[in-house]
């Protein structure tokens, strides 16, 4: 750990100072035009604000709510289409065509017809949150059982065990690696479909002030909001590298 | 223990790999396959094992499938199962608890050597205790048939030599019934009571049954001194030559093995 703290990350967070530093001062002495990018000190300022009053809750209480409901629900039915198809080749021949077409499409393009179909309120972001998950889990999953080892299979079937055992000792587990591995860029996708969504049309939520920042021509603000997206986005990836890390122990012990 | 009769085998609509095979195995004896690569020796033994379904004849198991073990040429485990989940795995298959299944894979893993080891994951082993582990996951089934497909083929020759005779005294110790393929003739000679030629495929047919005139149990570095090995070696060696010699005449020299002589 000291060695981390003396090594790249103490030449890192050395760079980090400089780079602010210099913008803030550039900014101040009026080499750069504040309206298009205003200093650090004023960006941090607009957040603690926001955090003092509590402004900016009910909007982060909106896209945390989209995104994560996007994220379970679209990674619950990920696994099961995904699961249902590899065991269906039937169903599996219709299902795969539309996926690949989804998946290849940019997928925030569905925004308008969400809105139109289930209004601006939070079911049309977690729509365009979950649409954005589900393909992608699907495919995890899909792909993941058609890659299925099959030599554990045949371990396992040797061993004595049935059919439900092949699914709670290589299936599950299988798949479990595959959602695991792709899970932070799930989380990425899930906070995309609801800042989208509402940056498309919206009463609450951080794309909703995104929206409003950049119709006011408000710099700071915009730094602000996109400063604090990253930063929660942030946040769910290490809880999602730790779930990972938790539950594929066995591959990084 | 085991009697095969008239099998064929066939992946798909293909030519048979193998075709009319005949084969007995009695209680207690130790039998080989050898022969040529892509004769479907280990289709045949995927055959016994029922992974394989015969295109035509019969393989009959005078043993419950439960008692069948069956030892694959990699070690694949579960990567996300611990060693002792792994050895535990049959055992909980035939019905016990989980804790019970654990306890026995316990005793099992410190009997090939593995005291300790119970937790670690799979890629946390060495390939040769991985093959270890595969080993106790046969044993603690308690077979009386064991099946083994070049169970030893990727482990370098010491990892090698003393798995070989740890397992062999294991056979003997447990009178097991074995059926081995490998490609290591003098690795069938020194384990087999019988060894069994497989000719060419497609299309395989058995060339020829060879008695080990050993007593068992053999010690695996004396038994190879035996004149009676050496000259076994030898007429192996000339009969499966016959077999591979057609596919290495375009190419020179088969660079096999030389049986020491």
């Amino acid at each position: 750990m000291t060695r981390l703290l003396t090594g790249v990350y103490l030449r890192r967070t050395i760079a980090l100072v400089i780079f602010l530093g210099g913008w803030e001062l550039l900014s101040r002495n009026g080499y750069i035009d504040p309206f298009y990018l205003p200093p650090p000190s004023a960006i941090w300022g607009w957040v603690q604000g926001q955090f003092a009053t509590g402004a900016i809750f009910p909007h982060m209480q909106a896209t945390f709510g989209a995104a994560l409901i996007g994220l379970a629900l679209g990674i619950i039915a990920g696994i099961m289409l995904g699961f249902t198809a590899a065991l269906m080749p039937y169903l599996a021949e219709l299902l795969e065509p539309v996926m690949a077409m989804l998946n290849a499409i940019p997928r925030v393009i569905l925004a308008p017809l969400f809105i139109i179909w289930l209004g601006i309120d939070l079911s049309s972001k977690v729509a365009l949150s979950f649409i954005l998950v589900v393909v992608l889990t699907f495919f995890a999953v899909y792909n993941g059982i058609k890659d299925v080892d099959y030599r554990l299979v045949e371990r396992v079937r040797t061993l004595g065990g049935g059919p439900l055992v092949l699914i709670r000792e290589v299936y599950v587990p299988s798949v479990v690696a595959w959602v695991m591995g792709n899970l932070k860029v799930a989380v990425g996708f899930a906070f995309t479909g609801a800042v989208v969504g509402e940056f498309v049309a919206s009463a609450r939520g951080l794309g909703y002030l995104l929206s409003y920042a950049q119709s006011t021509y408000n710099a700071t603000m915009t730094m602000a909001l996109i400063f604090l997206i990253m930063v929660f986005v942030m946040i769910l990836f290490t809880l999602a590298g730790l779930l990972e890390r938790h539950l594929l122990r066995w591959k990084y012990a | 223990m085991l009697t095969i009769e008239q099998l064929s085998l066939a992946f798909g609509r293909n030519e048979p790999v193998l075709e009319d095979v005949d084969l007995t195995l009695e209680p207690g004896r130790f039998m080989s396959l050898i022969g040529p690569s892509g004769c479907g020796k280990s289709t045949l033994l995927r055959a016994v094992t029922g992974l394989q379904r015969p295109s035509s004849g019969r393989v009959h198991l005078n043993v419950e499938r439960k008692h069948v073990a069956f030892l694959f040429q990699d070690d694949a485990l579960l990567p996300w199962r611990s060693a002792r989940d792994n050895v535990a795995l049959g055992l909980r298959n035939q019905g016990r608890s989980k804790r019970a299944a654990r306890a026995i894979a316990d005793e099992w893993l410190a009997a090939v050597g593995l005291d300790g080891f119970g937790d670690r994951w799979p890629r946390q082993l060495s390939g040769g205790q991985r093959k270890r582990v595969a080993i106790a996951q046969c044993l603690a089934l308690q077979p009386r048939l064991l099946l083994m497909d070049e169970p030893f083929a990727s482990l370098d020759a010491i990892v090698r030599h003393y798995l070989t005779s740890d397992l062999l005294n294991w056979v003997e110790r447990e009178r097991l019934t074995v059926l081995m393929v490998t490609h290591d003739l003098e690795e069938a000679i020194a384990l087999s009571d019988q060894v069994v030629l497989l000719g060419n495929g497609p299309r395989a047919h058995i060339k020829g049954r060879f008695d080990v005139p050993l007593e068992r149990p053999r010690d695996l570095v004396q038994v190879r001194t035996d004149p009676r090995f050496t000259a076994l070696a030898q007429q192996l060696w000339r009969a499966l030559s016959e077999e591979v010699a057609p596919l290495a005449s375009g190419i020179g020299r088969p660079a096999l093995k030389v049986v020491n002589e």
